[in-house]
């Protein structure tokens, strides 16, 4: 990164958080800090609720998945839209009529204090780790590409958003994630038109895309009914539905986004901007993977991305194998790149025979380079003890460091760096919410004035902020803990789901129906998560459909 | 019909749409 790199970050930086904190007039009382006094305009909100889904993770992750698998992972967002109509009709217009802060909130009043403050506790716990791993994931690349010390990079990336969250609270969040969204957008296309204008220039775009076919990377599609296999049709459409309406139905951080809306019409307008972009932006941000799949096929590619661990590598005990590895690399890699040269020569010449030569040719070579690479990833695995070890993360952002022009680094730093405090910003403001009204407001002070509220509510967003940086710091070192909470947080979406079909959908349903409803349904997400190998999207089936049949069924013999 | 009616018709309209742009997207390129 050169110094206009960096100067483009820092003023990026420094417009987002004036932007933000300058809306601190607009949040005088505690409706104005949490839910932008119930006025703000349905497209941004809607711009907000997607900018928050898309986390940095999204952008070197997801873009690293494209690169080494291709685009079946856009099936996961295929029952997206289907999920909003369903919460527009269901529960958005239950929340919006009942005037709560909190999703939570809502159960109190349709069944009691312990089901609510179950529930947001449980938001409270799963929400603030993964707000750390939001945080990390990020630094930890940052740290490595930009050769930073990680909590520099924890700081750069929590501190602007922790800022103007505590002072604009949702209206900062909002306004904020509109701007990033544009960033986003914007240097997801730049880094898409430089990928293509790095191609060689007799290779042509459908050439390229039949190449990327040929190597399986645009397979989306995969109709088999397979409940181990975590990406396919029916997952897609079938359990990830249970998903999103769990996610954008019952998790706060969605919630309080169209509870900041005027009207129910118009938190439905917001949720249906997801509803009809959702789908191609992932589309496109895997589609960014793919074109770094062709980048690197003509552009020679370090074996593994992540050069701190490939400097280890070539240094220590394992230098030999690795060496070994590394020249089967370079020969597949290059017999690859001369097969799909041969191939777009064929097919410009209209030789069908040779360019079926050639793509058997390629499909052999890419399926070596495959084989090298999980070897140098498990050597890797072996050498540091870490069994999760993965460098898809570092795809993106090499090709950003080091393959972009003057300026473009700086834009695409500052696009990941908006992804991630976009998804943090929002997070943050729907953890202090939870805390405030769901425990200090119930619990601690029934009565106090707004501006004591206000001051607790901020003080709760730095104390969320400040977790989750620590977390995100000691995040290596708590993996272990971090995996068992996010675990713990799967077992709760469906079963969470299903206490509210509970509550919206069955009048006969008790408030102590519900939490046992509750506990069954997670105790059998637990069990189909250590006894099956039934993939996790279906574990939210699951929990929901426990949830309500046992929840009905307690309910119906306590009343007796 | 009201006009967030009309919304999820277009919804579910768009959606098909895309997936049936996305099968012919892979087909075409595989």
């Amino acid at each position: 990164m050169t110094s206009v790199d960096w100067a483009i970050v820092a003023i990026y930086l420094i417009w987002i958080v004036w932007g933000g904190i300058r809306l601190t007039k607009r949040t005088k009382e505690l409706e104005g800090y949490f839910l932008g006094g119930r006025s703000l305009p349905w497209w941004a909100v809607g711009l907000s609720v997607m900018a928050t889904q898309l986390s940095a993770i999204t952008m070197v992750g997801t873009t690293g998945q494209g690169y080494a698998s291709g685009m079946r992972f856009l099936q996961f967002y295929f029952a997206l839209p289907l999920a909003m109509i369903v919460l527009s009709v269901t529960l958005v217009p239950f929340f919006h009529n009942a005037k709560v802060y909190t999703a939570y909130e809502y159960l109190e009043r349709r069944f009691d204090a312990k089901t609510r403050a179950f529930t947001s506790l449980l938001f409270l716990i799963s929400r603030s780790m993964s707000l750390g791993v939001v945080i990390s994931a990020p630094a930890v690349v940052f740290s490595v590409i930009l050769g930073l010390d990680l909590t520099t990079t924890v700081l750069l990336i929590g501190a602007p958003a922790v800022i103007y969250t505590i002072f604009g609270g949702v209206q900062a969040v909002t306004w904020v994630d509109v701007k990033q969204m544009g960033l986003i957008v914007g240097g997801l296309i730049a880094a898409v038109v430089m990928l293509v204008a790095g191609l060689p220039d007799e290779v042509t775009v459908p050439q390229a895309l039949r190449i990327a076919g040929a190597a399986g990377r645009l397979q989306i599609f995969d109709f088999s009914f397979d409940l181990t296999n975590q990406y396919t049709f029916w997952s897609g459409t079938i359990a990830a539905l249970f998903l999103f309406c769990s996610y954008f139905g019952t998790d706060q951080s969605q919630v309080q986004r169209y509870l900041a809306t005027d009207s129910v019409d118009s938190a439905r307008e917001s949720l249906m901007i997801s509803a009809y972009w959702k789908i191609p932006l992932q589309a496109l941000v895997l589609l960014v993977g793919v074109f770094l799949f062709l980048f690197f096929l003509y552009t020679p590619s370090p074996m593994l991305f992540n050069p701190v661990h490939e400097r280890a590598m070539r240094e220590g005990p394992h230098a030999a194998e690795y060496r070994e590895l590394e020249s089967r690399f370079e020969a597949a890699t290059a017999s690859r790149s001369a097969s799909a040269r041969v191939m777009g020569r064929a097919e410009a010449a209209g030789n069908t025979h040779d360019f079926e030569a050639a793509r058997g040719e390629f499909q052999r070579q890419d399926a070596e380079t495959r084989t090298v690479r999980a070897a140098a990833i498990d050597l890797v695995r072996r050498a540091t003890g870490d069994a999760a070890y993965s460098d898809v993360n570092y795809v993106f952002p090499t090709f950003i460091t080091q393959h972009m022009p003057i300026g473009f680094p700086g834009l695409l730093v500052a696009a990941i760096l908006a992804a991630a405090m976009s998804a943090i910003g929002g997070e943050l403001s729907s953890l202090s919410t939870a805390t405030v009204i769901d425990f200090y407001r119930r619990f601690v002070r029934a009565e106090a004035s707004d501006a004591h509220y206000l001051g607790v509510s901020r003080v709760a967003t730095a104390f969320w902020g400040l977790f989750a940086s620590i977390v995100a710091v000691w995040a290596a070192e708590l993996g272990s803990l971090i995996e068992v909470v996010n675990r713990f947080g799967s077992f709760f979406y469906g079963s969470i789901l299903g206490v509210f079909i509970l509550a919206v959908g069955f009048p006969r349903a008790t408030a102590n129906g519900a939490f046992v409803g509750l506990v069954a349904g997670m105790g059998a997400v637990a069990w189909a998560a250590s006894a099956t190998n039934v993939a996790f999207l279906w574990h939210n089936v699951i929990g929901a459909v426990t949830v309500v049949i046992v929840g009905l069924a307690v309910s119906m013999l306590l009343k007796r | 019909m009201t006009s967030i009616q009309r919304q999820y018709v277009g919804v579910l309209i768009v959606w098909v749409g895309v997936l049936a742009a996305l099968y012919l997207f892979q087909e075409l390129f595989s």
